[in-house]
């Protein structure tokens, strides 16, 4: 096994099988994973900032075997900052903070492609900064029928006064975003997307469904309402998806979201144009970790 | 012989034959066991509450519809058999189409048919299909459940085929794939390739040669030897300014 | 955006079959033919139409899950803790690694190599095991067009052996409606013999021209669309109407949504309707 050893803000990282292909199907090799992921960082690091980490790792690529890692692996060097969480309803466990570059290069080292994070930090575990929409389609559905029901929910919540973004799964979904950064708690933002689930599968049957059963989702967009839990996490925003091809859940504008009609993962997705468009505009997602928002009638 | 697993009645116009459906296929495989890393101790499979996390024997267990996250309607055995379709022991064939009209996708598995009690008529039906390469579209109902089926021959011995739905088969438009212009000499080295490698399908020539290599694997790992790690063979793809010129030299090679 | 497989789940990391990757899109590699080598992912080609139930513990309602238990520890165990063992005699195992089971082949774990092609009708039936789809990947495109179509254009099929999990497949790769179709057969040494189920005596042949005519008046084409399963038209009938009535839950560790949101709703509904109507 190859091993190089870089320096980064000061800490000595041993980076290992860099040339090792982690999307064989499309050849992206550990080495490009790591530079994107530091290319990204500015703009990815604050949405880790103080979040209990979930690793998703692909150490034989992302076409092979995968497992979640919700503890901070064993080995990890003494200077990575960590955090204890409930685990069950008991029990503790010890989580990874991604709250600089050396952290971030120390988990992609592991092979970690997809990031997975809470909607609270660490020390108020209770507590969201966010309401999120999972938008998922059923067998049938796609991505254009995402974009109809995420402009929806951008219709519904503009008539209430309340901003909100949207970025690509980076798979076939979308996830709509409501910021908050006050106090709410998960009671009362999974009431809020649940009702708006329920009010939207009322008005529009055919095309969107709160009902979890695959069965009578066929041809309908599941908006999951249930991701606004303490026990959940969300792929993060600019973290890349395992699949074929390297992808990215990425932030769009809302009138971008209107030019995302194929079929399947538009090309703005893939790795390239992700680092350059994030170059380019900054980051479409600071709102979410900035704006002030109530839900409101709650 | 192998066991009987239903017995039914083929039945069409005037015709009825009792048949005994037996299984067509044995499969002899090295066998893996699951191990706890730590221990050693052998793995079993157990229905595990989530909350208690306890093994749950089946007598505590109900079957659930889900609608949502953790809301459930229960479906008691008394629905199930509200959905179960009439019950009977008749293949019943409703049309007979040509052997080559099915389309190797709705294929399932395929049943053996031993004449039954009384078994007049059964060598004729064989017979007649076979000489007439048709196959006769059957539905009929086994242990509560509704099969779609192909009634054949394979000369002196009737077959039923289990098909699948047709909602079962995905169709390939959903695939999204795209149209590729292709010309007409690339086709054509193509087509003339694959007749020059073209053989008649003799499927005893083909053996599972990787039961004996994996057995083989095992015994020396078993003697103690040390097992070298080989890296899974990886081709460079061919890239689409270079098809022809790799079509070119390959028909050369087959020459 | 559901995950390919739930976090704890007990096969994790084993007995990987055909139909687990290609109902996940896990597995990909390559198609080849003489000199040409086609990127390509399996994907499944039939979804079977059964409907799916959850077990639920009868005391709690909450969901009954298959997983690997220890019988030492008294406990179910991670993915993480688990290895394929052979059992060389009772009680005793020898500890097999995925590396070592792909060292077995590593010439077909990632290539389906076509060697030869055939005549598809020339199989019979019986050999057909699992259908799936092959779609191309990024820079293959063109080349499985052209293998689509002069398959189409030669009505043949491709022959090749591939390798998956602890499992050698033999397989045909066939063109259908503009796609690669591949199906696993089975070998041949697998079928059983039906010559024991031949009855001993030859056909009657004025019977065998009788059958020959009722055959022939009812000859038509196959469409398999007219033929439905009416056990699951009957279930989801069931289960829609069951789905308005009473239902059971499941308890969560963590706090429930706060009841009360009757003025949300309400403000929500009305919103909905402005934007309704402004359209």
């Amino acid at each position: 096994m190859s091993v190089n050893t870089v320096k980064v803000a000061g800490r000595e990282l041993a980076l290992s099988n860099l040339e090792k292909d982690l999307y064989p199907s499309y050849g992206f090799t550990k080495a490009r994973v790591l530079e994107y992921y530091g290319r990204i960082a500015p703009v990815l690091l604050p949405h880790l900032r103080d979040r209990a980490l979930t690793l998703k790792r692909y150490p034989d690529g992302a076409d092979a075997e995968y497992f979640f890692e919700k503890r901070c692996p064993a080995g990890r060097p003494a200077w990575l900052k960590t955090a204890e969480i409930p685990y069950g309803s008991k029990k503790k466990l010890t989580a990874c903070l991604v709250n600089d570059l050396q952290t971030l290069l120390w988990v992609e080292n592991l092979a970690s492609l997809e990031l997975h994070v809470p909607l609270a930090r660490a020390a108020t575990p209770g507590k969201p900064d966010s309401v999120v929409f999972d938008l998922d389609p059923g067998d049938g559905a796609g991505l254009r029928d995402c974009v109809k029901v995420a402009l929806m929910l951008k219709g519904l919540f503009d008539g209430m006064k309340l901003f909100s973004c949207v970025k690509t799964s980076g798979k076939k979904g979308l996830h709509v975003f409501v910021p908050l950064n006050t106090a709410a708690d998960f009671g009362k933002t999974k009431a809020f997307s649940k009702a708006v689930a329920g009010v939207l599968q009322k008005s529009y049957p055919a095309l969107v469904t709160a009902q979890m059963a695959k069965e009578l989702r066929k041809g309908r967009v599941f908006i999951n309402w249930s991701q606004n839990d303490a026990a959940k996490t969300m792929v993060a925003v600019y973290s890349l998806r395992a699949g074929p091809v390297p992808t990215v859940s990425f932030p769009l504008a809302w009138k971008e979201l209107q030019g995302l009609n194929g079929p399947a993962a538009p090309a703005e997705l893939q790795v390239t144009p992700a680092e350059a468009v994030a170059r380019a505009q900054g980051d479409l997602f600071r709102d979410l970790l900035v704006k002030k928002q109530e839900l409101p009638y709650l | 012989m192998p066991a009987t697993i239903w017995i039914g009645n083929i039945h069409f116009g005037t015709i009825s034959v009792p048949v005994k459906l037996h299984t067509a296929v044995s499969q002899d495989r090295v066998e893996f066991h699951l191990l706890h890393k730590t221990d050693r101790v052998r793995l079993r499979q157990q229905m595990i509450c989530a909350l208690e996390k306890t093994p749950i024997p089946a007598e505590e267990q109900v079957k659930g519809f889900r609608l949502e996250e953790r809301k459930y309607v229960l479906i008691a055995p008394a629905d199930l058999e509200q959905a179960e379709p009439e019950g009977g022991r008749e293949i019943a064939v409703h049309e007979f189409v040509a052997a080559g009209e099915i389309d190797p996708v709705y294929r399932e598995r395929t049943y053996f048919l031993e004449p039954g009690e009384a078994p007049a008529g059964y060598a004729a039906l064989a017979a007649a299909l076979w000489e007439m390469k048709a196959e006769g579209i059957c539905t009929w109902v086994m242990r509560k459940r509704a099969y779609l089926g192909a009634l054949a021959s394979g000369g002196k011995t009737l077959r039923l085929g289990v098909l699948r739905y047709a909602d079962e088969v995905i169709p390939a438009g959903s695939l999204g794939l795209e149209d590729f212009s292709l010309s007409e000499k690339e086709l054509e080295i193509g087509a003339q390739l694959i007749d020059r490698l073209s053989v008649p399908f003799q499927p005893g020539k083909y053996a599972d040669e990787h039961q004996g290599k994996l057995r083989r694997l095992l015994e020396r790992k078993a003697r103690g030897e040390k097992i070298s790690l080989l890296q899974p063979r990886q081709l460079r793809h061919t890239e689409g300014g270079k098809l022809l010129a790799a079509l070119e030299a390959s028909l050369k090679a087959a020459k | 955006m559901r995950t390919k497989k739930k976090e704890g789940t007990a096969e994790a990391g084993k007995a990987v079959s055909p139909e687990k990757a290609a109902a996940t899109g896990l597995w990909s590699g390559t198609v080849s033919f003489s000199l040409v080598a086609i990127p390509v992912r399996l994907v499944k080609a039939v979804e079977p139409g059964r409907v799916s139930f959850h077990l639920l513990h009868n005391k709690d309602y909450s969901p009954v899950k298959r997983a690997m238990f220890c019988p030492g520890e008294g406990a179910a165990v991670p993915p993480e803790e688990i290895v394929r063992g052979y059992e060389l005699e009772p009680g005793k195992h020898l500890m097999v690694t995925d590396e070592e089971l792909e060292s077995v082949a590593p010439e077909r774990s990632r290539t389906i190599e076509i060697a030869e092609f055939i005549d598809l009708r020339e199989v019979d039936p019986l050999y057909f095991d699992h259908p799936y789809y092959l779609v191309p990947l990024k820079g293959g495109e063109k080349s499985y067009r052209l293998l689509a179509e002069a398959l189409r254009r030669t009505n043949k099929a491709g022959l090749a052996k591939f390798v998956l999990g602890e499992r050698e497949y033999l397989v045909t790769v066939r063109s259908k409606d503009g796609a690669l179709a591949l199906s696993t057969l089975h070998y041949s040494a697998e079928l059983l013999a039906d010559a024991q189920y031949a009855p001993g005596k030859a056909a009657d042949e004025k019977e065998k021209n009788a059958v020959k005519k009722c055959v022939k008046e009812m000859l038509g084409g196959f469409t398999p669309g007219k033929y439905s399963d009416v056990r699951r038209k009957k279930l989801l009938a069931l289960l829609k109407k069951k789905a308005g009535g009473a239902q059971v839950q499941a308890p969560e560790l963590e706090g429930e949504p706060a009841e009360g949101v009757a003025d949300l709703v309400a403000a929500l509904e009305e919103s909905m309707s402005r934007m309704k109507g402004a359209r």
